[in-house]
């Protein structure tokens, strides 16, 4: 090889290190698009009829009409609707995502679900409790503390059989694809995702790491079909 | 329209209705009188050894069930045909494997490739083993049922351990005349006891619940969109 060859490729190769560095700071920005919580209206819903049809489309209605239904408000969630089947509907915020998820503060994400009665009396309180904190003004690092303390010390233990639907066609769970997907979520003590055969190329089942800092695994079961019965885009 | 062609309408109306009528009644009562009994036991039996391999294995995506332990049936029961390496345990289950009250219990071409997990195997399968025993040993359903109600009396049969799960979702899959091929699911055990609240089989709901007895578990199956080797399902709900 040449010394003129041997130019020519450190040239290029120095050109390829200096656009790949720029395409990954980009990406580390696109990445980071919340970095901080927006203005509490942002998270609101205006509307509160609209939100507790929201909340109730988390599940077919033979289940939701039924259930007591949560509406967020500026000092935290309130009963807006009683319910008699033991179900808890509502539609949760971004802060309800893993702490290292980059939309974390997405005042767009709207998670609308429908609690079991095991899940309403051992998961529901943990909604509660990162709401609590985020409304009243705590940073992430905080609020992360707060929910190991309050995990160790307060959360009602798991109930077996604590699942969730989240079947609502209107949805808003992240800028990315189709912004939704059609599933039921597991909660169980922490365990080997493999044991359920999770995130494997066409397996139906796919791990959340949402709670790992509560020591809990949430399993998600993708169903295919709304909660209207309507079919759902496979996207897994 | 006039009263001729009305009454031509009316009468072809009622002999369509008579007519499936009959069919339909003819076709339950061949349900129920046909599987009185267990057929030859041959009818039961897969005679390709590599076949009922690869049906068990179709029960869950390739991705699980390459690794699994895969167990076919022989005249003696259950045996080792391949050993696995991830814990989950594939297996075709015959029509005795349905509740003591299903029409089709004896059905000998039913044939349901499952999967489970780790604690399904450990804690579900033994109650595949020995119903199965029971079954290729001739006794009755009366005694099948007595038998096994005793065995999870004396605990000599596991209750469901947490997590037990297993995978149905092989395109293969028969259920019988009444459920054919369903659809792909996913099966959750649990011990009856637990009295959870999934709002199964309520309209729309993607969970059934099953309560069998003599067995002292609940069965709840979600139905997932695809089948295992990935392409979409029909939507049965």
């Amino acid at each position: 090889m040449d010394q003129k060859t041997l130019k020519r490729i450190a040239l290029g190769s120095s050109v390829l290190v200096l656009a790949l560095a720029a395409i990954s700071q980009m990406q580390a920005q696109t990445k980071t698009p919340y970095p901080s919580m927006a203005a509490l209206d942002h998270y609101l819903m205006p509307d509160r009829n609209a939100e507790i049809a929201l909340a109730r489309s988390a599940a077919p209605d033979s289940i939701s009409h039924d259930a007591k239904v949560l509406v967020l408000g500026p000092h935290g969630y309130e009963t807006a609707v009683e319910g008699t089947n033991g179900f808890v509907c509502i539609v949760e915020r971004g802060w309800m995502a893993p702490f290292d998820n980059p939309e974390f503060w997405n005042p767009k994400i709207r998670g609308p679900l429908c609690f079991n009665p095991p899940a309403a009396r051992s998961i529901l309180p943990m909604t509660y409790k990162r709401t609590e904190m985020v409304l009243a003004g705590q940073s992430k690092a905080q609020i992360m503390e707060g929910i190991a303390t309050f995990a160790k010390k307060e959360l009602p233990a798991l109930e077996s059989g604590a699942f969730t639907y989240m079947l609502s066609k209107e949805a808003y769970l992240t800028d990315r694809g189709d912004h939704n997907m059609a599933h039921l979520m597991f909660y169980t003590p922490l365990m080997d995702k493999a044991v359920w055969g999770a995130d494997l190329p066409k397996s139906p089942i796919m791990l959340n790491p949402q709670f790992a800092l509560e020591g809990i695994d949430v399993f998600l079961v993708l169903t295919g079909m709304w909660s209207d019965g309507t079919l759902a885009p496979v996207n897994n | 329209m006039n009263l001729e062609k009305a009454k031509t309408i009316a009468l072809g109306g009622f002999a369509l209705v008579a007519v499936l009528s009959v069919a339909w009644q003819a076709q339950a009562q061949d349900a129920e009188t046909s599987y009185k009994s267990m057929a030859p036991l041959d009818q039961y039996l897969m005679a390709d050894r590599n076949a009922e391999i690869a049906l068990a294995r179709s029960a869950a995506p390739d991705s699980i069930s390459r690794d699994a332990e895969v167990l076919i049936l022989g005249r003696h029961g259950y045996e080792t045909a391949v050993k696995g390496k991830n814990g989950f345990v594939c297996v075709v289950e015959r029509s005795w494997m349905a509740p003591f009250d299903d029409p089709e219990f004896l059905n000998p071409d039913q044939r349901l490739p499952l999967c489970l997990n780790p604690s399904g195997a450990r804690s579900h399968l033994p109650l595949t083993l020995k119903t199965t025993e029971l079954a290729l040993a001739g006794l009755s359903k009366t005694q099948m049922f007595d038998s096994i109600k005793s065995a999870f009396d004396k605990k000599e049969l596991p209750l469901p351990e947490p997590g037990a799960m297993c995978y149905m979702m092989s395109k293969q899959q028969y259920f019988g005349r009444k459920y054919r091929n369903a659809d792909p699911h996913l099966m959750f055990w649990y011990p009856q006891k637990d009295h959870i609240n999934w709002g199964a089989d309520f309209p729309g709901s993607p969970v059934d619940l099953h309560q069998y007895s003599p067995q002292p578990i609940t069965e709840f199956d979600i139905s997932v969109s695809r089948w295992s080797d990935g392409t979409r399902a029909p939507v049965n709900n």
